[in-house]
């Protein structure tokens, strides 16, 4: 069909669909939103219909991706250890992830814990996680082994990463217990690019420490240190002398974080990456929450944020759509752009250069010291 | 894994390496040398005997000579200057001038990955390849999708080129007569969805006209009203993928899908210079002569683009980088950014992702 005419028929479709704008604006004003969310479904990522429902309030959903997938295995890995292996119902590929990321599981409504990948990112057919039985917990554990059976489902958010492997030649892995999870993939690709990498796993006692099979191929490389036949991890003489061009990764349970925190003071700036899974003790000063103003630059608002609120929860109240997960600053999901303000930082997330910098906040526990917040939200 | 980041600041990474990029396509490569350039290396393609596709370094041991500017011999590839000869995993196998190999005589073999329809090469961390799987666009060989596209160099950063991707709302003040009329009313909602590696946005559209270059390839009634479903997927940084669906409800309750999928492999050549190889591929009207219909259409919207981005290069390139205005729309094309950015500063090990450091200038470089 000739190129000329088909201008020429663009032309009078455009006209004609100028004057019928009002009439759709009307229509989509008016939308049930059931005839948006059947059609979503025909589509080419699941939607889930409750995510939408937001949609009159604001312009822009933004969401991190979540899906129901299936336990293909549940493997006891030690003695209170379970490595669950979960796959898309339909067999289709995961979403991509580098040695460091974690997911949420989102077990109830309420019940939403993190748990890092333990596989291997050439593998994008199945995501593993290792889940410790801790009574002590939150219940989160609990309802993982006693419910997650091969064939159940399982809401999965995720994958994010904020404890990211960065190049370079030489490596120290410290784990301590369940901590073991992140670090697995993390060695292998160490080994694979031929960096000169030690690890140093420490645990209660053998039975159990998961992964001793995995890790005996690695040799020497390895240090096992199981606390009742040789105590605790010796951190003194792992990291007393700071080294150069080396990279101390460290996960493990808060007493391990905050010792592996103290030496690595005297190492070079940069060096220390460790992560948390639960909120790093924070000093109480006592003093009441301060009042600030808050402005969501790219959404031209400025709001007034109380003192018995958190800045996440002024935003969601402004109907702006804004990730988040944990809500108490240690999985990073929340991380926002500062563009201008003295920020209270309160979270687990930041490293003190990170916070020192005041480029970006986690806008679910951190708040402001100065009379106004500007974020690039 | 060694730090990437090079000492000096006119060679300082920009872009992120450890990903797949799309070097050539497959009916580029074969026995002769092809000399390509990708996130500031220089690399040679050719074919062995047996039709295996190889990426070698592109610059002779030797002396700094390309040896795209030799020629192939066998499975052998020999310099242009020198003579050497080295062989598919880059080792040299042969000096004119003596009988011995000086030791180190070599040069970096790239995992390459070959799809049938793009090579895609690996030129970061080597390990990581195997690590890493390729990108799969399968619909670019199936015999259910008709597909047609060029391949061109923007002189425009990859960044202005992501950023163009992740929010097609300009569409309709680029190019009306490409642009469903839907772009010129009131947009949806827009939803993103963002993963450690991936950003993905989409948004339905309430039943509308569809263009009219549209309208007649699918045989339907210009002023008929479809809904319109779009979405966006940056993959890699190196990979955007996007679809646009027309839902056709035929009479008996039955709705028929006619969908556009747009390819778009991205490739930073260096900085401000990027390879856009593009591909549109549709369910529907898969006959020759559609395609030479749509061919014009969607080539004259492309180069429009690619103008556009070149001139926003060149306001960068004379009066430098200045602090944007955002909107809510932007969402996803800030959290390409993001990930471009932390990509970076991991590879480089600038340490900090989250600081005013060589990390988030080195995104933006200028």
């Amino acid at each position: 069909m000739p190129f000329d005419k088909l201008r020429a028929h663009s032309q009078e479709a455009q006209s004609r669909s100028r004057q019928s704008q009002g009439a759709w604006g009307r229509i989509l004003s008016a939308a049930p939103l059931a005839a948006i969310v059947r059609i979503q479904t025909n589509c080419w990522l699941l939607r889930r219909a409750d995510a939408i429902v937001t949609v009159t309030t604001t312009k822009t959903i933004i969401r991190e991706h979540e899906t129901d997938l299936v336990v293909r295995e549940a493997r006891a890995v030690a003695d209170d250890v379970v490595v669950l292996t979960l796959a898309d119902p339909r067999g289709a590929e995961l979403p991509a992830w580098t040695p460091g990321a974690h997911v949420d599981l989102i077990l109830s409504d309420d019940l939403t814990r993190q748990y890092s990948l333990c596989s291997s990112p050439s593998k994008p057919e199945v995501w593993q996680v290792g889940v410790l039985r801790a009574p002590d917990s939150r219940g989160g554990s609990e309802r993982v082994h006693a419910a997650l059976t091969p064939g159940s489902l399982v809401r999965v958010r995720g994958p994010r990463n904020h404890f990211p492997l960065v190049a370079s030649r030489r490596y120290l892995f410290i784990a301590g217990g369940i901590g073991i999870t992140p670090i697995l993939p993390m060695i292998a690709e160490a080994e694979a690019a031929g960096a000169d990498w030690h690890l140093h796993y420490g645990g209660r006692e053998r039975a159990s420490m998961a992964f001793l099979d995995e890790l005996a191929s690695y040799g020497d490389r390895v240090r096992i240190v199981p606390q009742d036949e040789m105590g605790m991890l010796d951190l003194e003489s792992v990291l007393g002398t700071p080294q150069p061009d080396t990279l101390v990764y460290c996960c493990g349970p808060e007493g391990l974080l905050s010792a592996v925190e103290k030496f690595c003071e005297s190492w070079p700036p940069g060096t220390l990456h460790l992560e948390r899974f639960s909120a790093k003790p924070q000093e109480l000063t006592g003093e009441a929450e301060a009042s600030f103003e808050l402005v969501l630059e790219r959404s031209g608002l400025t709001l007034q944020v109380p003192p018995d609120k958190s800045v996440l929860t002024v935003i969601r109240e402004a109907g702006v759509s804004v990730l988040a997960s944990c809500l108490e600053g240690v999985c990073g999901t929340c991380e926002t752009e500062v563009i201008d303000g003295d920020v209270d930082h309160r979270d687990s997330v930041l490293n003190e250069e990170e916070q020192a910098s005041n480029e970006y906040m986690m806008v679910c526990v951190s708040r402001c010291r100065s009379p106004r917040l500007t974020l690039n939200l | 894994m060694s730090p990437q980041g090079t000492t000096s600041s006119r060679f300082a990474q920009i872009h992120p390496r450890n990903c797949w990029y799309m070097l050539a396509t497959s009916d580029e490569v074969g026995r002769e040398p092809l000399g390509r350039r990708a996130v500031d290396i220089g690399v040679v393609l050719f074919r062995t005997t047996d039709g295996t596709a190889v990426a070698l370094e592109d610059r002779c041991a030797h002396r700094p000579y390309p040896l795209s500017l030799g020629r192939v011999d066998g499975d052998h590839i020999v310099s242009g200057y020198s003579g050497f000869v080295y062989d598919a995993r880059g080792f040299c196998v042969h000096v004119p001038t003596q009988s011995e190999i000086p030791v180190g005589a070599r040069v970096r073999a790239f995992p390459l990955h070959e799809d049938g329809v793009f090579v895609w090469a690996w030129l970061g961390e080597p390990s990581l390849a195997a690590l890493r799987p390729p990108p799969v666009t399968p619909w670019l060989s199936d015999p259910g999708w008709s597909t047609l596209g060029e391949v061109w160099e923007t002189k425009a950063d990859l960044l202005l080129l992501h950023e163009n991707f992740a929010d097609i709302t300009h569409v309709a003040v680029v190019d009306p007569f490409i642009a469903p009329p839907v772009l010129r009313s009131s947009p949806p909602p827009l939803e993103v969805e963002v993963t450690e590696t991936t950003v993905s946005f989409s948004r339905t559209y309430q039943p509308a006209p569809i263009p009219a270059w549209q309208a007649e390839l699918l045989g339907l009634p210009a002023d008929a009203e479809h809904v319109q479903h779009e979405q966006g997927a940056f993959v890699t940084p190196g990979l955007w993928v996007d679809r646009w669906d027309v839902y056709e409800e035929s009479g008996a309750g039955e709705t028929k899908v006619h969908t556009f999928r747009f390819t778009h492999a991205i490739t930073p050549i260096s900085s401000g210079r990027t390879r856009h190889a593009w591909r549109v591929s549709r369910n529907f009207a898969l006959g020759e002569q559609a395609g030479r219909v749509l061919l014009p259409i969607f080539t004259d919207y492309y180069r429009r683009v690619q103008r556009i981005l070149e001139t926003m290069e060149e306001v960068l390139d004379a009066d430098g980088p200045r602090r944007e205005i955002n909107v809510s729309a932007d969402a996803a094309a800030l959290q390409v950014r993001k990930i471009i950015r932390n990509m970076v500063a991991d590879e480089t090990g600038a340490g900090l992702r989250r600081s005013v450091s060589a990390a988030s200038r080195a995104v933006r470089n200028r």
